[in-house]
């Protein structure tokens, strides 16, 4: 008799669009030892199947959506999945993240992981159940927003579980490059462009539907686990409170305080007071807020169900903004208007967008726009200056379409910037836009974009701002050259185990992989004890390394752009750069602890010591 | 004659401030007992003893209140000083000390009360701590005197004591000792006091002390992690890394809490910080506000010749992630290591919190044999973040700052209170733990 497994249902899928094949894969118990699921497992099987040097809009490249052990547990916000990819916009691994319910209800159809490779001669969407996985052709919702396509998805199901849906909008079909996954309807994996590789492989959606279960090894470890999480989630200000009541764009104010909060394209930190209220969580809850939501299985709940009443007395409804659409589309577009930035960011999650590196892009393009660089016949005849909210919803719509102005935006910043001779003006690392917490305010945010694998990403860069201002016990100097490169390799870390374990990075402000530890070891039987995880984490973090350095990754591609080591913003009443050589110095030091050699690569002594194969099996 | 200016130097006086405030802290004076005193030669070769004023407040020291006199002969500086300044002056002619403090160290105090019929020649007190017995090795004189304040018998009772001894106790009044320095004597004081924590805290715990006694005499060694460094006298103006503002300011003001909360007595215990080739180091992790200690600049990598805290401070950094680390020697849990449930017969491996926050962040913290191996200390340290070593400290580890890694001892020291105290009432603490902790 086979030993039962714990936690995971030990297969996965692969499916093949170019031959229209699915097949059932067994899943060791020693890639769960030792990548968990979710971010880590997604990674290995994505390194395993994929050549890092192929287009990321062919057919040869993959993606894989993994979930973890603890979902299909109560464990809190257990509910995430992720997925790993290469990236059409940074040309780098992709790796992204999304809440909502879908992953849970992936997991239910009896699969650890999917992943899809090959293209797809015309239109499909991958239905899964426990008893079946088909390729559907989906000529009929090609060209419906992701809403759109959700409705028709869930509408033709006439009896069982409810399906959930995950799919891509018009944004993805066309190739933009900051397209996104939606799933739950307005759930995003949105950076690094995932939507533009679904695209690539005409695949429109994966709808799920299952009630498989899992087995739980040791019912009173991982109560005892669930526990200290739960209690601690009701006692951190951040997790019992904050966010349910203002959302994180209830940050909005807060990231002010500390002078981190970009200004028109990252030129100052400089913003009227009253403009910043007029965009604050705080406006937020007082204006067009219905109610708060919450993902799969969270205590938490920071979804902001919103609705816009216009004064021709019709009204929409949807979800958001988030504090990163509210700062990349607002403050660092110079724009102070809440409906417009409300609105341009349901125009984004119908269509498929991903809102940060949209906003991003956009002020790239009003800095290039007021510079010059960028002429008003080449922006569609749009008034591309900073500040200007009205253009915020029509240009959304056109990027997904690649028409006028957006045909610009979908290539992202870099890309525009570079075509207009100033590559300096894209604020992005690796091609990904910096979101929006300025690096000039804490050297260990700067380092955790300069790190990041997937490029300038708050999250998988480390969520340095949770630390350096409402850490708690754990806060830490915002500019120590010494301790920087040790605190992003722990940040980085945690943020892995999270994305792994399928988790919320905002359960991090109530505690750190304790409480996980425990959850882990009850429901699989395996030894996940707090020195196993960060063996674990040092080995993704080190996996996605090596892909990106086999795909063409540099130490070059390590630096912020050079606006954040010459142009000063004052923090704390001081003027405040990353200086190229505190850059290079923090950037060797973290090479030195993620036991990579000078250039960046895992030396060979680091990869037998974490055990990482090199190569394709 | 010589003449002599009344007013002492600035830094003087500051470091008499500065100790006089951190005894109150530390809670060994009230407000006006006590005495502090150096000796000195002033710029012209002149002889010197300074002493605080008699019935002067420890807390709050004015210049006019630090008295000038000779150290050999009888002058003015005498109409105002300490009425135990006989005694300071002879203490402070035994060779090589420099300083003397007479305090009144209420845990030692009571710990070495009795009630036998006086005169008596009381019995010796015989730490079980591992600073206590260090420091001020394995017995500490206590002597009953008729007139236990200012005495001529004190004068002469005392410096004899304190010629081999680093401290000494009168009975029902508190404890003299001497050092190189100021700072040597107060370090002794608050070692001899928690010494007295430590037996007090055993006493209410039922622990057996005698047989303790015993078993340390028998084999101090075993008894014993490994012996703390010596106290050193220098160096404590040092700091090796002044460019790291934030870090440093983070140094200052963990020590002091380490200090002022009792989490280690004066200028004991270390802390640490990572850096990717150096670690930072605070060899004297209690640290008062205003006194301050050294603060290092230390390789990573291992050296034979470091001392055996310093080298485990380095072997955590080379088998983990861990970013702080803190070893301090809190009495309470000192005590508790050595806690047997009622009818057993082997000390408890766990402190289980009964406390709500405790039980909540910690579910057990682990107590470990004094000679437990790196590899095993770290193991737990992984888990549990916190383990009390049997007579060998509290070691704690944190994933990013010093803040984090005070934050375990601090939680733990209330912890234990909370047990001492159920304890002390009666309760059954079986029935009080969260039964999940019994798994592990
Ligand atoms: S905190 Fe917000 S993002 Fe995280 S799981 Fe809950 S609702 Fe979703």
């Amino acid at each position: 008799m086979p030993e039962p497994l714990y936690g995971f249902h030990g297969r996965y899928l692969e499916i093949d669009l170019t031959r229209g094949e699915s097949r059932v894969r067994p899943l060791a118990a020693g890639l769960i030892a030792d990548y968990l699921g979710g971010r880590g497992l997604a990674t290995r099987l994505f390194y395993d199947a994929v050549d890092p040097l192929v287009d990321p809009l062919g057919p040869e490249n993959v993606f894989v959506i993994a979930a973890s052990p603890l979902i299909g547990t109560n464990a809190p916000t257990a509910g995430r999945g992720h997925m790993v990819f290469k990236s059409p916009l940074t040309g780098v691994i992709g790796t992204s993240n999304s809440g909502g319910t879908w992953g849970a209800a992936f997991k239910a159809t009896g699969y650890d992981a999917v992943l899809v490779k090959g293209r797809a001669p015309s239109p499909v969407f991958i239905d899964i159940t426990p008893e079946r996985t088909e390729i559907v052709p989906a000529d009929r919702l090609w060209g419906l927003d992701a809403h759109q396509t959700t409705d028709a998805l869930t509408a033709d199901v006439e009896s069982g579980v409810r399906p959930k849906v995950l799919c891509i909008g018009p944004a993805g079909e066309n190739l933009v490059r900051i397209a996104a996954v939606v799933n739950d309807r307005n759930r995003v994996y949105g950076r690094c462009g995932p939507g533009a590789v679904w695209g690539s492989k005409n695949l429109k959606a994966i709808r799920v539907a299952g009630k498989a279960k899992i087995q739980v090894h040791d019912k009173e470890r991982y109560q005892s686990g669930y526990d200290q999480a739960l209690y601690l989630m009701k006692q951190a200000p951040v997790t019992k409170r904050l966010l349910r009541e203002l959302g994180t764009s209830g940050l909005v104010e807060l990231i002010n305080v500390i002078n981190m909060l970009p200004h028109r394209n990252f030129q100052d930190s400089l913003h009227v007071e009253e403009n910043l209220e007029a965009i604050s969580g705080e406006r937020l809850a007082k204006t067009l807020l219905e109610r708060a939501g919450g993902c799969f299985l969270c205590p938490i709940g920071c979804q902001r169900h919103t609705r816009i009443e216009s004064e021709d007395g019709t009204s929409e409804k949807g979800e958001g903004p988030e504090y990163e659409t509210v700062v990349m589309m607002g403050a660092v577009c110079d724009i102070y208007d809440l409906e417009a930035i409300t609105r341009a960011n349901y125009r984004c999650n119908e269509l498929g967008l991903d809102t940060m590196s949209f906003g991003g892009t956009v002020a790239c393009a009003m800095e290039l726009f007021e510079s010059g660089r960028l002429r008003p016949e080449e922006a569609g005849g749009l008034d591309l200056r900073f500040g200007n909210a009205a253009l915020l919803e029509p240009l959304a719509r056109e990027t997904a379409v690649r028409r006028g102005a957006g045909a610009l935006i979908a290539e992202g910043s870099f890309r525009l910037a570079e075509r207009c001779g100033r590559p300096d003006l894209s604020m992005s690392v690796k091609r990904l836009e910096i979101p929006g917490y300025d690096p000039r305010a804490s050297f260990t945010q700067a380092l955790g974009y300069m790190t990041s694998p997937s490029g300038a990403c708050h999250l998988r860069g480390g969520y340095a701002v949770s630390l350096a201002f409402f850490g708690g016990t754990k806060e830490i100097p915002r500019f120590s050259l010494l301790q920087s490169p040790l605190s992003v390799r722990a940040m980085q870390n945690k943020g892995i185990l999270q994305d792994s374990l399928g988790v919320c990075r905002f359960t991090g402000f109530a505690f750190d992989v304790g409480p996980w530890a425990r959850m882990m070891t009850g429901v699989t039987g395996l030894d996940f004890s707090e020195a196993r995880l960060e063996e674990i984490a040092n080995r993704i973090a080190t996996l996605e390394r090596l892909f990106n350095v086999e795909a063409g990754v540099s130490v070059e591609d390590d630096l912020l752009p050079p606006r954040f080591s010459e142009i000063p913003i004052v923090v704390a009443g001081e003027e405040r750069v990353v200086s190229r050589d505190a850059q290079e110095r923090m950037r060797r030091d973290y090479y030195i602890v993620r036991g990579w050699d000078a250039d960046g690569r895992p030396t060979e002594s680091t990869l037998r010591e974490l055990g990482i194969r090199r190569g394709r099996s | 004659m010589i003449h002599r200016s009344w007013t002492v130097r600035e830094d003087i006086l500051e470091l008499f401030r500065s100790i006089g405030r951190a005894s109150m802290t530390y809670d060994i004076q009230d407000s006006h007992s006590g005495n502090m005193a150096i000796r000195l030669l002033d710029a012209s070769g002149g002889d010197q003893i300074i002493i605080t004023a008699t019935g002067s407040q420890k807390g709050d020291l004015d210049p006019s209140q630090i008295c000038v006199l000779s150290a050999t002969e009888t002058d003015y500086g005498y109409y105002k000083a300490s009425s135990e300044t006989d005694i300071h002056q002879r203490i402070l002619s035994i060779e090589g000390v420099r300083a003397s403090i007479h305090a009144h160290t209420k845990d030692l105090t009571i710990a070495t009360l009795d009630d036998a019929d006086k005169p008596n020649r009381p019995p010796d007190f015989v730490p079980i701590d591992p600073l206590g017995f260090h420091h001020l090795g394995d017995h500490v004189h206590v002597d009953w005197i008729a007139v236990p304040s200012g005495s001529p018998e004190m004068a002469d009772l005392i410096p004899k004591r304190l010629a081999d001894h680093p401290a000494t106790v009168i009975q029902a009044h508190g404890t003299f000792a001497r050092g190189r320095t100021l700072k040597e004597a107060f370090f002794l004081q608050c070692v001899a006091n928690n010494a007295g924590a430590v037996i007090r805290a055993a006493k209410t715990l039922d622990v057996n002390v005698e047989e303790l006694r015993r078993r340390m005499k028998a084999d101090a060694g075993a008894f014993f992690a490994y012996p703390p460094v010596p106290y050193a006298v220098e160096g404590d103006e040092f700091s090796e890394f002044p460019e790291e503002s934030e870090i440093l300011k983070e140094f200052h003001k963990t020590g002091a809490r380490v200090f002022e909360s009792w989490l280690s007595p004066f200028h004991t215990g270390s802390m640490s910080v990572r850096g990717v080739s150096d670690l930072l180091y605070a060899p004297k992790a209690s640290m008062p506000r205003d006194v301050g200690g050294p603060l290092l600049k230390v390789p990573l990598r291992p050296d034979s010749s470091d001392p055996p805290e310093l080298a485990l401070h380095k072997t955590i950094y080379a088998e983990t992630d861990f970013q702080t680390v803190m070893h301090c020697y809190l009495p309470e849990a000192e005590a508790y290591a050595h806690f047997r449930y009622p009818g057993e017969d082997a000390p408890a491996d766990r402190i289980v919190p009964i406390d709500a926050e405790g039980s909540f962040l910690y579910l057990v913290i682990p107590v470990v044999p004094p000679k437990t191996d790196a590899e095993t200390l770290i193991r737990l340290l992984h888990d549990y973040k916190l383990v009390v070593v049997r007579g060998g400290g509290v070691w704690s580890v944190g994933s990013q700052s010093l803040s984090e890694v005070l934050h375990h001892p601090s939680s733990l020291r209330e912890i234990c209170l909370y047990r001492i105290g159920a304890f002390e009432q009666g309760l059954d603490l079986r029935k009080m733990e969260p039964k999940k902790a019994k798994k592990w």
